[in-house]
């Protein structure tokens, strides 16, 4: 349930100058695990992401979910964006019923369950308001909803905070710490932000661009549960340190 | 959680209408608005009044205002069947007539656009298909269908609203099918991660990003519809705005084709507002959307 695994997945993509995203990744993600991808702009965190998701194919390699290949998107494997690409068109319920609502589950099922997960994710009395009366962070905590409400074996978040202010971010993230902690789906998480790899993952795979490789892996291993105020922590600061050296190192290597 | 749902009830209500100050010459406001919109049809009528004498200007060809409207009334609420003016009474009969076919000949063009071009916007296949006959064929001016019109349909109704969904077809066809082209990729793509089917995405995602574009659509084709009624009926067909118009002006009543001109231009503003209202309800969550931007 939710493992996830590469082996030598080479992505290219097309065109007059053919871009090698990914170039031989290997990657293991056991059932449950946390697992950050950190690296800077364009080195293919996102191409990797859409692979498991089924958005895009890999060129050569072999990649599998659950011991099954990949080929097409499915609700198991849910993703948040960054932008979270809700339907604005829809209100936040209609929105978080979709998933449900296209699998034609029972409604009597999932419409408790959204009535739960607006509670949790704290926009009881948005349910009916249009994406675009929201915030940024309440943006995403709907599509957080939407992709929790179909019960995924895996969430696949695609540097989900990345566009909200600082303390709206620490609120996201203390929410997905909360969230995952009590339900233990394995996650896979772009960022480019080293404070959040750390606070939120079991580990961190590291990639460089040029060609797109994980350069380095990092376990983390600051106590669970964990929250937002441990940025602060000396043994987190420790784990940052650690982790800048071995960035740097990576950059030397690759230079 | 910090970013509470107090900030986005700040950001919800709709801001206070803005002061505007009253420039010039009207007060500020919906009246003082509607008096500037007045302003040129009123001078326009005035000075055409003024231009003419003993009924007419421009050697007697064009009829001033009050003679367009003295044949409108009778045009409108004469007696029928009175022998020396053919058109009396007959205005309602001859607007219901067009905007008739132009209803029918329009619910054509968009049963047949609306689908035709989200399936050419969502679908390569279909758009290699379809696609490349359509842009052929658009080139061709409605006018220069009429012969062939006329030589399928014969006199008749059929004939006007063939071209009628025609013209009105080529603006809906194209805008529903560039709506259909740039849906946000992330909105499919979440829907697809949701489980949504091939149909599911074109009908609960393609379909509704679309309509902003598929309205433009419809009112440009509306408009062709109405050029369409009115030239099939100048030729093709023998009631109708468009056969008054041309009829009238046959015999030298100048007096009603400057009015059924008119007449022709309130019904095409009509339909138009009847659009706008159903695509002010269809897009309502588009409203919000530009309020809280
Ligand atoms: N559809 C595409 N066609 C061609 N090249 C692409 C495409 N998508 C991504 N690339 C290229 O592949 C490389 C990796 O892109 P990717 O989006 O995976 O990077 P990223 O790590 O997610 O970057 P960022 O942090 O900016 O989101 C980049 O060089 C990018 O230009
Ligand atoms: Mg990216």
């Amino acid at each position: 349930m939710g493992t996830i695994r590469f082996r030598e997945v080479v992505k290219t993509y097309p065109g007059k100058q053919p871009v090698i995203a990914l170039d031989r990744v290997n990657l293991d993600i056991g059932e449950g695990e946390f697992v950050a991808l950190l690296g800077p702009s364009g080195c293919g965190k996102s191409t990797l992401l859409n692979l498991i998701a089924g958005f895009e194919e890999m060129t050569s390699g072999a990649l599998s979910f659950n011991g099954g290949t990949v080929d097409s998107p499915g609700p198991e494997r849910a993703v948040v964006f960054q932008e979270a690409a809700l339907l604005p068109w829809l209100t936040v319920e209609q929105n978080i019923a979709f998933g449900p609502s296209v699998q034609k589950r029972p409604r009597a099922e999932y419409e408790p369950k959204i009535r739960e997960l607006l509670r949790l994710v704290g926009l009881e009395r948005f349910a009916h308001s249009l994406p675009s009366q929201l915030s940024g962070g309440m943006r995403q905590r709907v599509g957080i909803a939407r992709a929790l409400v179909m019960d995924p074996k895996a969430l696949l978040m695609d540097e989900p905070f990345g566009a909200l202010d600082a303390q709206t971010r620490m609120s996201m993230q203390q929410l997905l710490l909360d969230v995952w902690q009590s339900l233990g789906t394995t996650v896979l998480f772009v960022t480019h932000d080293i404070d959040e790899a750390i606070l939120l993952a079991d580990r961190i795979c590291i990639m460089s661009a040029r060609p797109g490789r994980i350069t380095r892996e990092i376990t983390v291993d600051l106590p669970r549960p964990r929250s937002v105020d441990q940025l602060t922590d000396p043994a987190f600061i420790r784990h940052k340190a650690a982790i800048m050296a071995e960035m740097r190192e990576a950059q030397k290597e690759h230079a | 959680m910090n970013d509470a749902p107090a900030r986005a009830l700040d950001a919800a209500p709709v801001p206070a209408a803005p002061k505007v100050k009253s420039r010039g010459l009207f007060p500020a406001g919906r009246t003082g608005a509607a008096m500037r919109a007045a302003l040129l049809p009123v001078l326009v009528i005035v000075a055409w009044q003024l231009a003419g004498s003993g009924g007419s200007l421009a050697g007697g060809v064009l009829p001033t205002p009050d003679r367009v409207w003295d044949a409108w009334v009778v045009w409108a609420f004469g007696p029928q069947g009175m022998g020396l003016n053919p058109y009396s009474g007959t205005w309602l009969s001859n607007v219901l007539f067009s905007s008739m076919r132009v209803a029918q000949g329009f619910v054509l063009a968009m049963a047949i656009g609306i689908p035709a071009g989200v399936m050419i916007g969502w679908s390569r296949a279909v758009s290699g298909t379809v696609d490349p006959t359509i842009q052929l064929l658009r080139p061709i001016p409605i006018t220069a269908w009429l012969p062939f019109s006329i030589a399928v349909f014969g006199i008749q109704d059929m004939g006007a609203i063939f071209l009628i969904a025609l013209g009105g077809f080529y603006p809906v066809v194209v805008n529903a099918t560039h709506g259909a082209r740039d849906v946000d990729r992330n909105w499919i793509r979440a829907a697809e991660m949701m489980g949504a089917s091939r149909f599911d995405v074109l009908r609960r995602v393609v379909l509704p990003a679309a309509l902003p574009a598929i309205f433009t659509g419809l009112r440009i084709g509306l408009g062709i519809a109405w050029t369409a009624v009115i030239v099939s009926e100048m030729v093709a067909v023998k009631s109708g705005l468009g056969y008054v118009l041309w009829d009238a002006y046959y015999v030298g009543r100048m007096d009603v084709v400057i009015a059924d001109m008119l007449s022709i231009g309130a019904m095409g503003l009509l339909s138009d507002r009847l659009i706008v209202t159903v695509e002010h309800w269809a897009l309502r969550w588009r409203r919000l959307q530009s309020a809280s931007r």
